[in-house]
């Protein structure tokens, strides 16, 4: 049962992603490099904490595998959303992914109660794509 | 051994790299300036300050100290404010891969498994953390051109 619930939450977080890509690349003339550089390194660090805690979760007997694929994932969610904007901005948001998920998996496994740290991370990841849709339609 | 070849190869780039910004540091705006000086100092001090663990298991203070001195001369090399983010950048990198480098050496620290801690080899991670810094390293230097 617990299984199946990572295995949703990862699902609807993916869903979660892609909505705010496409939400960001219809409005990408709006905002301003700045707003740009923060998206980037927030969405590559929130997806690569993400990646690694649930992932280390669900296989617990792969700690190398689990760290190369989440600091793989977060390159290319900073990298994703960097692109949008900026060469540059690529460059901040693929470095921030790749040192938060080789971070990440260590944090997963160390963990005593994992609930309550998941529910806390999902929390914060709804927290910041309230954040920058508050931001963007600001700007 | 091979983590001694990685981090000459690691260093060698690093030094490359230095050079290179150190003979076009004038041509830099802001921006440019603060996105180079954060990835490069984090990438680094994360990279060196596991090798100096991984090769010498006990100089916790020394890995930490290497982490700052080069995020303060990354800083020093470009602009006065950029000073500060090299700065915390590079403690921020040193504590990291400590941290990382002290896990590397005793699965146990972390609660792995027993099944899995021979699992856990020290040469795999920092392999691929080595590939992606000099790809890193590449497009810094593409950047550079455009």
């Amino acid at each position: 049962m617990k299984e199946i619930t990572l295995a949703y939450l990862l699902a609807i977080d993916l869903l979660l992603y892609s909505i705010l890509f496409v939400y960001v690349f219809r409005r990408k003339k709006l905002i301003g490099i700045q707003l740009g550089m923060n998206i980037s390194q927030v969405m590559g660090g929130v997806a690569a904490l993400l990646a690694g805690i649930v992932f280390i979760l669900l296989f617990p007997f792969h700690f190398t595998l689990i760290t190369i694929i989440s600091a793989a994932i977060g390159v290319a969610a900073g990298a994703a959303f960097g692109l949008l904007f900026d060469y540059q901005t690529c460059l901040a948001g693929l470095t921030n992914g790749f040192i938060v998920g080789l971070m990440a998996p260590m944090l997963g496994s160390v963990l005593d109660m994992p609930g309550q740290l998941i529910w806390f991370i999902h929390g914060l990841f709804l927290f910041c794509i309230l954040f920058i849709v508050i931001s963007i339609q600001r700007s | 051994m091979f983590t001694l070849l990685l981090s000459g190869w690691s260093g060698i780039g690093l030094y490359r790299v230095y050079h290179l910004l150190r003979k076009k540091r004038l041509l830099f705006d802001d921006h440019f300036t603060l996105v180079i000086c954060m990835s490069i100092t984090m990438l680094a001090s994360f990279l060196f300050s596991m090798y100096t663990i991984l090769l010498f298991p006990d100089l916790y203070a020394a890995s930490l100290l290497l982490g700052i001195w080069i995020g303060w001369k990354f800083g020093a090399l470009l602009r006065t404010p950029a000073q500060l983010t090299g700065l915390y950048n590079g403690a921020m990198g040193g504590a990291m891969g400590t941290m990382f480098g002290a896990v590397l050496q005793n699965p146990a620290l972390c609660r792995i498994p027993v099944e899995s801690a021979a699992a856990v080899d020290l040469y795999s991670i920092p392999f691929v953390a080595a590939c992606f810094y000099s790809c890193v390293l590449l497009s810094i230097r593409h950047s550079l051109r455009l």
